[in-house]
């Protein structure tokens, strides 16, 4: 586990110069200790970075035409290079970006740059429509989805993949299978009350009413015109009904307090600029999914989210706050597993995190924000990932209208998951993305 | 082909499925009221609200309408003339507005709204801004300000039947979406970069629909043709918090152009003092959607600097325009497994009548393709409309509930937050501003376990104590459920039969129906005012509440 001092040191302005005197020299894989092998039972947490993270202020240029460039468009919201951590190959790292920094440098962390697709739509809407369905041909189902279609057992598994978010992103959507959504640690239950968890009692017979839900949803619906939405409703509640008791007596988890703290939690040493707590939207999501891997739910994947990137305004401050939280709450999900022992073993040897975004943001700044842009950053956070740069830097002198090309498929980052994480034959991931894409070498052949 | 022409005939069911679509559903007795009528001018007198008595509802919601006592605010410490505001006994009005904004609470502001929802004796103008709202998505999260949320809702309420063009203008010069997309910050003066956020939704999100007839270009000069988009704060409109009277909140605010004019109201949007509006508005020529239009010219009277520009979506791209606005209406009202062909016809109709929704709203309510058998129960309801609609089928009538010691309103304040969210709908805080995915995206299983537990509220009396008062989430009667002027249930299936015509769920089947009664009257029936039959009901409707087929509308 990592160290209050060592923490400290890793998010400061202070020691991440220090981090960059080590750093320097090109730091394109192996960095630090080599990655670990794929385990027996690996397990896929994303973490959707809603919004559009500007990614040119995570991760600015510090030397060549690149930073001529940036320090030309970004004249009010560029960062100086002094006071990113190096990276090497003239990338540096903000240090909002905080525990990160301290990450890379133990080579657990893999920054993909430039990825995006062709012909890029600037709507975040229809961009996360893409990144959701993933393939070559999109037909409304999503990568992850497919994938449920193809590996998940068709009348069981039902906890295998999972959302903390409450809705269903088209990224968990396949044809015939769908990802339970828990928002929550108790109360996992039906019948239940609306203001409270458990059961509920006398004088309601909750083992009839149970009985009957069962029946209801096991059915169909008698007439054409309702059928589809029936079926839909069926496969919900079916869904709730058969997780419930996956999730402990009475659908509430066992009670688990993180080993580390988590960005909003008191004494948590990172804050917002101005002093109050980070906000700890993410933070609860992943410490929920450390909560359901510490109790053994037969997970595979976990989706979570977090909002508010989209900084047309007051970028100066929203942005590093935003990446605070963000880095914070990957770095401590990452620390706090390292603790937790799994029937398969060891928990933090079992993750892999995935971070993606729609799109990275226009280069040249409006009045105290960015609009929307292309090209966007993802990043991979684990034991098994060989951290460093990966993707090719876009060239920020040879913009397309204003914005960056692309230089990595997104879908590339799915093959590699698929194929080096999930463990889907080379077949298996490119049906499922409905093409060969390039695998990229963060995780290991 | 949708067949839009008008029926000349209608059913009982044909009358239901209009309450359940255009409204929060019908008693019924009022669907057979309504049905005696002719559907055209049912549907006329629907849609424009008139022949309705709103004298009770009107009085209601200006003096009692939330059962929920508001706490005492005590003093902040440190701040000099900070007083303790004494609580607010109920019932008492939602306090979110006017010169109670300074409360800013988005719960009483949703259950504000959703008390109207229920009670409003025109139904059919809450159902009409609970489908703008939906379109033009905008979020307290990022507005902070309740009044202004209640605001928009209530521009939605009176102008949601405008011709579309007047109500895109009207909602882009709100200041609640002023403020969610960053208009208000949108500065194209002199060399200025302007800022994109609205013009952008105003295209992809509030008009035309993603890559339907713009580019980059066209979103770069509407974002320079709306600059300086605003509003001001007047010294009435200017509330203090009373125990912390630094802390200043809008009630609402005045559209204006930030153009360097002399401010006519005491505050910016942003509540400072200034006499001088800031200089943000663009100048030069702007070419848009293939039109050219002078930023610095005296706009056409009766407009702001900047609203031909806006305007011109709907002249300049009114196929696509028309198209965007039909698939939403389509998804909304009729069914969401339109064909190209329906969609093109319903376009065809809104380009026919002029983007006038009023008119638009009333041919597709009277239409063949609307009361369709094919269409009826063919959607998934939102979760929002979805409650408020069981509560008006289980609940007590406007006037009984008035009458009643306690009142018998609905506890809403202790029932939206965060329930509605969980269930899927954070009204008035959507998460962004494309809102939220309607029919089957609706359901999923954490939404489908948060609507069972609406349900167990909805129908099996569920209490929670707030402030000392222990208050009925749903104040509910099973009694009322089987008047005494009707027959009393000789079998279990007449108990089922009733509550279906009160929660009207889609069409069940029948082995699901039996061994429901089966479960609950294993032995002989007898139909009786005990609490054992009594409870029986009440579990009948829950599980009625809870099955995929009352999901649909």
């Amino acid at each position: 586990m990592i160290t209050r001092r060592r923490f400290l040191q890793g998010a400061g302005a202070a020691g991440a110069a220090a981090l960059g005197a080590q750093a320097c020299g090109g730091m394109r894989g192996g960095l630090g200790a080599p990655p670990i092998a794929r385990p027996a039972a690996p397990i896929l947490v994303v973490v959707d970075v809603d919004g559009g993270n500007d990614w040119l202020n995570v991760l600015p240029p510090t030397s060549g035409p690149n930073r001529i460039a940036y320090d030309t468009l970004r004249p009010t919201l560029g960062l100086p290079a002094s006071g990113l951590a190096d990276l090497g190959s003239g990338v540096g790292m903000n240090p909002d970006f905080g525990a990160m920094v301290d990450l890379y440098t133990r080579g657990r962390l893999a920054l993909v740059t430039g990825v995006g697709m062709k012909s890029p739509n600037l709507s975040h809407f229809v961009s996360i429509d893409y990144w959701g369905q993933g393939a070559a041909s999109p037909d409304g189902t999503g990568w992850l989805g497919r994938l449920a279609d193809q590996a998940f057992s068709p009348t069981g598994d039902v906890l295998r993949g999972l959302t903390v978010t409450s809705d269903l992103p088209v990224m968990l959507r396949g044809s015939s299978r769908s990802f339970v959504s828990i928002t929550g640690a108790s109360g996992y239950v039906y019948p239940s009350p609306l203001r409270s968890s458990g059961r509920l009692g006398a004088p309601w017979d909750s083992t009839l009413l149970e009985t009957a839900f069962g029946v209801a949803v096991g059915s169909a619906a008698p007439d054409p015109a309702s059928a589809a939405g029936y079926a839909a409703g069926a496969l919900a509640g079916k869904m709730f009904l058969d997780a419930q008791n996956g999730f402990g007596v009475d659908g509430a988890l066992p009670a688990r307090t993180p080993s580390v703290l988590y960005p909003g939690d008191a004494g948590y040493p990172l804050t917002r600029l101005n002093g109050g707590a980070l906000s700890t939207g993410l933070a609860n999501q992943l410490k929920l999914v450390a909560r359901m891997i510490a109790a053994d739910i037969p997970a595979q994947i976990y989706f979570t989210r977090m909002g508010g990137f989209d900084t047309h305004a007051n970028q100066a401050v929203d942005h590093p706050n935003l990446l605070r939280a963000l880095g914070g709450a990957v770095n401590s999900f990452y620390d706090d597993l390292a603790g937790v022992s799994t029937s398969q073993g060891n928990a933090q040897d079992r993750v892999v995190v995935m971070a993606w975004s729609e799109f990275g943001r226009r280069v040249r700044e409006n009045n105290g924000g960015t609009d929307h842009g292309t090209a966007g950053l993802s990043f991979f956070v684990g034991r098994a990932v060989k951290g460093g740069l990966y993707g090719a830097y876009p060239d920020l002198t040879d913009l397309d209208n204003g914005n960056m090309r692309f230089t990595t498929d997104f879908r590339s980052l799915y093959a590699t998951v698929l194929e080096r994480w999930l463990g889907r034959t080379a077949a298996e991931t490119d049906a499922i993305l409905g093409a060969a894409y390039p695998r990229l070498d963060f995780l290991a052949a | 082909m949708a067949d839009l022409t008008p029926v000349a005939a209608w059913t009982e069911e044909d009358v239901r499925h209009l309450g359940r679509r255009a409204g929060f559903g019908l008693s019924p007795a009022e669907a057979a009221g309504l049905a005696t009528q002719p559907p055209a001018a049912a549907v006329d007198a629907w849609v424009d609200g008139t022949g309705i008595d709103r004298a009770l509802y009107d009085e209601v919601l200006a003096s009692r309408a939330d059962p929920v006592t508001e706490p005492q605010r005590n003093a902040a410490s440190g701040v000099a003339g900070a007083v303790t505001v004494p609580a607010v006994p109920g019932p008492h009005r939602y306090l979110v507005d006017g010169g109670e904004a300074w409360r800013n609470d988005l719960a009483r502001g949703q259950a504000s709204w959703a008390f109207r929802m229920q009670y409003s004796p025109h139904a059919f103008a809450e159902r009409m801004a609970l489908f703008w709202h939906n379109l033009f998505a905008t979020g307290h999260d990022k507005v902070n300000n309740v009044a202004l949320m209640l605001g928009q809702v209530e521009l939605l309420r009176l102008h949601g039947l405008d011709r579309f063009d007047d109500l895109h203008a009207a909602v882009s010069k709100d200041p609640a979406m002023c403020i969610w997309l960053d208009s208000v910050l949108n500065n194209a003066r002199g060399s200025s970069v302007p800022n994109e956020n609205y013009a952008r939704e105003a295209l992809e999100l509030y008009s035309l629909g993603a890559d339907n007839g713009y580019n980059q270009q066209d979103i770069t000069e509407l974002a320079r043709a709306l600059s300086g988009w605003s509003f001001t704060v007047s010294a009435a409109q200017l509330v203090s918090n009373p125990a912390n009277p630094p802390q200043k909140v809008a009630s609402g605010g005045n559209f204006r152009v930030y153009d360097g004019s002399t401010n006519p109201d005491v505050a910016t949007w942003n509540l400072q003092t200034r006499a001088t509006l800031p200089s943000m508005h663009g100048s030069g020529m702007a070419t848009f959607l293939g039109r050219t239009f002078d930023l610095e010219a005296a706009p056409p009277p009766g407009m702001a600097k900047g609203e031909d520009v806006l305007r011109s979506i709907a002249s300049s791209r009114a196929p696509q325009c028309a198209q965007f606005l039909a698939r939403r209406l389509a998804t909304h009202f009729v069914t969401a497994d339109f064909t190209a062909a329906d969609l093109a016809d319903l376009a065809s109709l809104v380009e026919a009548q002029s983007f006038d929704l009023r008119a638009v709203m009333k041919a597709l309510l009277k239409s063949r393709w609307f009361h369709d058998p094919a269409n009826r129960f063919a959607l998934a309801e939102g979760p929002v409309s979805w409650v408020v609609r069981a509560a008006r089928s289980l609940g007590m009538t406007l006037a009984q509930a008035d009458g009643a010691s306690p009142r018998g309103f609905p506890a809403w304040a202790l029932v939206v937050s965060p329930y509605l969210d969980l269930a899927g709908m954070k009204l008035l805080d959507p998460s962004g501003p494309n809102g939220w995915k309607e029919d089957r995206a609706w359901l999923n299983s954490n939404t489908m376990r948060y609507r069972t537990k609406l349900a167990a509220a909805l129908a099996l009396g569920e209490t929670a104590t707030s402030q000392g008062v222990t208050h009925v989430l749903f104040p509910t009667s099973v009694a009322d459920w089987f008047p005494a002027a009707s027959p009393a249930p000789a079998t279990p299936q007449d108990v089922f039969d009733r509550l279906a015509a009160l929660i009207q769920p889609a069409p069940i089947a029948a082995g699901v129906r039996d061994a429901w009664l089966a479960g609950l009257w294993p032995g002989a029936f007898a139909w009786d005012a005990s609490a054992a039959t009594q409870n029986k009901v009440r579990q009948l409707a829950y599980e009625m509440l809870c099955s995929p087929a009352a999901q649909l509308y």
